[in-house]
């Protein structure tokens, strides 16, 4: 366990909403999750300096941001966090390049530790380089806004929901570029989600909000099981996301076979090459759970798997099933009193080869330089 | 009538001279620092417009006047006496066009995203480096179409100018009182040239204004 990066107590009164938060922040990726109106962004904000809190302190990496005890209030511009906005809010008179260099080249020379052109090779913008910014994709954008963060050097990266604006398969693409940032260059982040799939496929810890205060929190596999979440989340659709190896496209007619865990499933619409690494997902729901191996059925994936634990979830129940990784499954409580589940059960995890989406056929590719 | 054309033009430079950093401070802590007592500073900026121009120039000529405050002291210190003179017809206008150049600037200060202010802000620049190369670049269309709204009120200004500077020809009779004085003294060529001249000054400044905040609507949408 690492030693905490941050930590945080916070109180701040609004006339129809209050927040009152104490945390710790550890080295890794940590969400803020919670519902919209939970106080994550507001908190988010609090820490960047963009809203001064009533009352509390703020310590990053042994410095005082915040302290009302003291009166110390570090100016926003003087923090050294990357902040990236959901929309991105670039500058939209500048092109890609200067848009990236605007921080770097307002960060001392000796605290520069990441150059702007591994950044854009890191994130692959190097060609939108010299773009008009109002002519990018959503996706582009969150690249580029990402870029100018990482540019100063952050001590750590602010995300305030960085993949809500996007289509589902950017947001394939833009948490695997996290997860690279977060192995390449080991940019700690706080990232603010209201999407529970997002939140388990990118975060090592989550705390969680609602209505101002913190209900829970700690490493996301425990986290996201705590009773008190059933009634936090809003679930909209609880997805598994993970990386998946291509074991054999198949002759690359579309069908290919993933690496998961211990587990091999056959996908359908993936044009990626053997031995490439894709972001895949499968919705919890589209699991089906079945206590003998299915003899004759159109669906091409059966697993074999031991129940690990199992969760009420709002009205559904959540069934988490051992594969070498953590793979959801989302059954109704009639389900599980009728077919008499309980952990260390072995069950049978029937997966249609298109209920497997692959975000990112074909890109991006696996090397640095 | 050409000095008083070059004497209006160089009146109305001045003044929209003394209104720009004025007019950019006061939209800047109205619109991003969001100050304490907006409403009514508000009523403040707006009021010149709601005043009858006599009665600026008569509270003008209180304050630069030989016994008034500021007078007493520009003639103490440097012995100058501004009334009935081109500054002080520069400083009526100055007042007169306040309203029009600062609501103008305001309204395109507000249109600037402030989240895009916030990400540069995050980025490590401070306020003054913001509003040079984020505010000021985005809002300069909205901010130069008030500049020239200003001057063409300062080209047209009479009452207050009247008052505090009097009308001195060559000296303080700008277009619009060398304009009044040809009517009053019936020499009709002269009031329609002058009418003309200004009508021709007016529509130019006013065709560029309306073709700048065009231009930044269309940049905004």
């Amino acid at each position: 366990m690492t030693a905490s990066i941050l930590s945080l107590r916070v109180r701040k009164s609004f006339p129809d909403f209050s927040l009152d938060c104490e945390a710790a922040v550890e080295d890794g990726v940590t969400a803020l999750f919670g519902p919209s109106g939970s106080g994550k962004t507001t908190l988010l904000n609090c820490i960047a300096g963009l809203i001064a809190p009533d009352e509390g302190r703020i310590e990053a990496l042994g410095r005082t941001l915040y302290s009302s005890e003291d009166g110390r209030k570090v100016a926003p511009d003087k923090r050294r966090f990357g902040y990236v906005f959901q929309d991105a809010a670039l500058f939209p008179h500048m092109n890609v390049w200067k848009n990236v260099l605007y921080g770097y080249n307002l960060t001392p020379k000796e605290d520069r530790r990441l150059e702007p052109e591994r950044l854009m090779e890191l994130l692959r913008i190097g060609p939108l380089r010299d773009r008009g910014v109002s002519t990018l994709s959503g996706g582009e954008r969150q690249r580029v806004a990402l870029a100018r963060a990482l540019a100063i050097s952050p001590d750590m990266l602010l995300l305030d929901e960085p993949l809500a604006s996007l289509d589902w398969e950017m947001r394939g693409l833009i948490i695997r570029y996290l997860k690279r940032i977060r192995a390449e260059l080991g940019t700690p982040m706080l990232y603010v989600s209201h999407s529970i799939s997002e939140v388990m496929a990118l975060a090592d810890d989550a705390i969680v909000l609602s209505r101002g205060r913190i209900v829970a929190q700690g490493p996301t596999s425990r986290v996201l099981v705590d009773p008190r979440l059933s009634g936090v989340a809003g679930l909209s659709t609880l997805e598994n996301m993970f990386e998946a190896e291509i074991a054999s496209n198949r002759g690359g007619e579309g069908l290919a076979d993933l690496k998961v865990g211990n587990a091999v499933l056959l996908a359908s619409n993936v044009y990626a090459a053997q031995g490439e690494t894709v972001m895949a997902s499968i919705r919890a729901g589209d699991i089906i759970l079945s206590l003998d191996a299915p003899l004759r059925t159109s669906a091409r994936n059966t697993i074999r798997a031991v129940i690990d634990e199992i969760h009420p979830l709002g009205q559904m129940v959540l069934v988490y099933l051992d594969i070498g990784t953590r793979l959801m499954v989302e059954i109704t409580p009639g389900a599980l009193s009728e077919l008499r589940l309980e952990p260390g059960r072995t069950v049978y995890a029937v997966i249609k080869a298109n209920s497997i989406m692959v975000m990112d056929p074909g890109e991006p590719q696996t090397h640095f330089s | 009538m050409l000095s008083s054309v070059l004497l209006t033009i160089q009146v109305s430079a001045a003044a929209t001279l003394i209104n720009i950093p004025l007019a950019l401070a006061v939209s800047w802590l109205m619109v991003k620092k969001r100050v304490r007592g907006r409403f009514v500073i508000d009523v403040l900026i707006a009021l010149p417009l709601a005043v009858p121009p006599v009665a600026i120039g008569y509270f003008l000529l209180l304050m630069l006047g030989r016994n008034g405050p500021v007078g007493a002291a520009l003639q103490t210190v440097l012995g100058i006496d501004v009334v009935f003179t081109w500054v002080a017809a520069a400083l009526a206008s100055a007042v007169v066009s306040f309203p029009l150049i600062t609501r103008t600037v305001m309204v395109a200060m507000g249109g600037v995203d402030s989240r895009i202010e916030m990400s540069a802000r995050s980025l490590g620049a401070g306020p003054w480096r913001i509003f040079l190369t984020i505010t000021a670049p985005l809002a300069y269309r909205g901010i130069l179409a008030g500049i020239l709204l200003g001057f063409v009120r300062a080209l047209s200004e009479f009452g207050a100018t009247v008052v505090v500077a009097g009308n001195i020809a060559g000296r303080t009779q700008t277009i619009p009182l060398a304009l009044f004085t040809s009517v009053q003294t019936g020499d009709d060529r002269a009031a329609l040239q002058l009418a003309a001249v200004s009508v021709g000054i007016a529509v130019v400044t006013l065709l560029t204004h309306n073709w700048l905040l065009e231009k930044s609507r269309l940049q905004a949408a």
